[in-house]
């Protein structure tokens, strides 16, 4: 475990470098000893393997010892931290971030299984395994909005009708554009462009830059404030999750590419649609009251792309240089 | 003085003075004024059109072969479409088509479909938003890349259209 820092140091830092000994903690520690991982860690962690990408069955294997139980996390300290702890901007703050999770995670479960038709049979391995985990996030999200938040509802998706609110209408831009592409996908399951595309949506962006930016700004939240255990403990094991989700993405396109180097093109043309929106967001969040200012968090955002691409060695054009520049965070993730 | 039938040429005028019109002040105030900016962006240059499929059409009293008002193309459990086409910031067209109707062939830039019976949840005030996130409407033809670079605007659309009032046919049987 790394001394508790800001939420933000790490922006200043630069890349860490793992320890052999923090590398297993990571990788073995079980749901209990999560809690004591640094988040900054697990995050380094997804991009430590980036450059020599694990194969798919490593990674199903990385799967089998390291899924959890998410009825195993005991949210009652949250409670009480949630309703006598935190302030009400906090709150707010919190939600209003952490709602895009909450339907993200349940978009990148029921969009993921077209996209298994067309894949080799290892790769088939990692992506049920990664359906599993997405459907166990969306149970921890749900018993998040209802056991510390308080919102209630006979069924999932009532609870997700009951965070909808919170919501941003920038959320349709990726996961909207992921729908409308597993749909391109069922009908076409061997195009490889589209699935590139769809990869390049899903794993790249709302995986590696979304999902990772929006983890990281809740959870140091947590983690500074000493707050919200259960969430930490069960979030942070969610970034784990990710980080065999980002590096069987990142090795998807990276090898998808090297097949054919005119892929390049589609995931260009992918991120020129993404961030085509990307300039305008619809609501105020105010990321203050957990530690961040509205450039930290713009500034995460860009770091979080770029790494995950000069990482696997997949270059911008200058125009899309330009686009991300001015983009805004979609608070959302999955 | 009653609503029109949904998929009449009446509603097809009201959805044309509504986008034109665009969003109301209540729906515009929710939201960032940068996010209003960029959909009049949007707006002012789009120049595609959008053929909006309801499939699964249920017969109504003013549908042929129906005693009730005239006007109302199709036959129950047809797909019938909403053209809308846009040009320099306005509706420069905005029509119903039906199989066997002379502008059946019409192509638009991109063609969506969607089940009647989301067409009425989404009148009776389901989200817009979700709408396109869930797949009850869906992209059947044109580049989808190209169509969400206006996403927003689209989006923003199909809520002013979903709430131009209508008469929208009951559904019968199973749903």
């Amino acid at each position: 475990m790394t001394e508790r820092k800001s939420p933000t140091a790490v922006l200043r830092e630069g890349p860490r470098t793992l320890t052999e000994d923090q590398v297993r903690e990571i990788e073995q520690t079980s749901l209990d000893g999560v809690l004591h991982v640094d988040i900054d860690d697990v995050i380094e962690y997804v991009h430590k393997d980036l450059k020599s990408l694990p194969d798919y069955i490593t990674l199903y294997r990385r799967y089998l010892k390291q899924r959890w139980d998410v009825y195993d996390l005991d949210f009652s300290q949250d409670v009480v931290d949630w309703t006598e702890k935190m302030t009400e901007a906090e709150r707010e703050s919190f939600i209003a971030i952490a709602s895009g999770f909450h339907h993200g995670e349940r978009q990148v479960e029921i969009e993921l299984p077209v996209f298994m038709i067309g894949a080799s049979e290892e790769e088939k391995l990692h992506i049920a395994a990664q359906i599993e985990d997405e459907a166990r996030h969306t149970v921890f999200f749900d018993r998040f909005y209802r056991e510390v938040v308080g919102l209630g509802g006979d069924d999932i998706m009532a609870v997700l009708d009951a965070s909808f609110p919170w919501v941003s209408e920038t959320f349709v831009a990726p996961f909207g554009l992921l729908a409308y592409q597993a749909d391109e996908v069922r009908r076409n399951p061997y195009d490889e462009r589209a699935r590139v595309r769809y990869g390049t949506n899903y794993f790249l962006w709302i995986e590696g830059v979304l999902a990772l930016s929006v983890m990281k700004v809740t959870l140091s939240y947590a983690r500074w404030r000493g707050f919200l255990p259960a969430y930490y403990t069960g979030f942070t094991a969610t970034c784990r999750d990710e980080s065999r989700h980002v590096q069987g993405g990142m090795r998807y396109l990276q090898q998808a590419v090297r097949k054919d180097p005119t892929m390049i093109n589609e995931i260009h043309n992918t991120l020129r649609t993404i961030l085509a929106s990307s300039g305008v967001v619809s609501r105020r969040i105010y990321y203050e009251p957990l530690g961040w200012t509205d450039e930290e968090v713009r500034l995460l955002f860009r770091q979080q792309l770029r790494r995950k691409l000069n990482d696997v060695g997949i270059d911008l054009a200058p125009d899309i240089e330009d686009m991300l520049s001015r983009a805004q965070p979609v608070l959302a993730g999955g | 003085m009653a609503a029109p039938g949904f998929l009449t040429s009446e509603w097809a005028g009201a959805v044309s003075d509504a986008l034109t019109a665009g969003p109301s002040v209540q729906a515009r105030a929710g939201k960032l004024q940068m996010y209003w900016d960029f959909f009049e962006k949007i707006k002012g240059k789009y120049a595609s059109s959008w053929a909006l499929v309801c499939r699964d059409l249920p017969g109504h009293p003013g549908r042929p072969g129906h005693p009730g008002r005239p006007g109302h193309p199709g036959r129950p459990g047809e797909a019938v479409s909403l053209l809308v086409e846009w040009g320099d910031g306005v509706v420069t067209g905005c029509q119903i088509a039906a199989p066997g109707d002379p502008g059946a062939g019409i192509h638009a830039t991109y063609t969506l479909a969607m089940d009647y019976r989301d067409w009425k949840a989404l009148h009776d005030g389901y989200d817009a938003q979700r709408t396109v996130m869930y797949r009850k409407m869906l992209l059947i033809e044109g580049d989808l890349l190209e169509f969400f670079k206006s996403i927003y605007f689209f989006v923003e659309c199909l809520a002013v259209i979903g709430g131009v009032p209508a008469e929208y046919p009951q559904l019968i049987g199973p749903s």
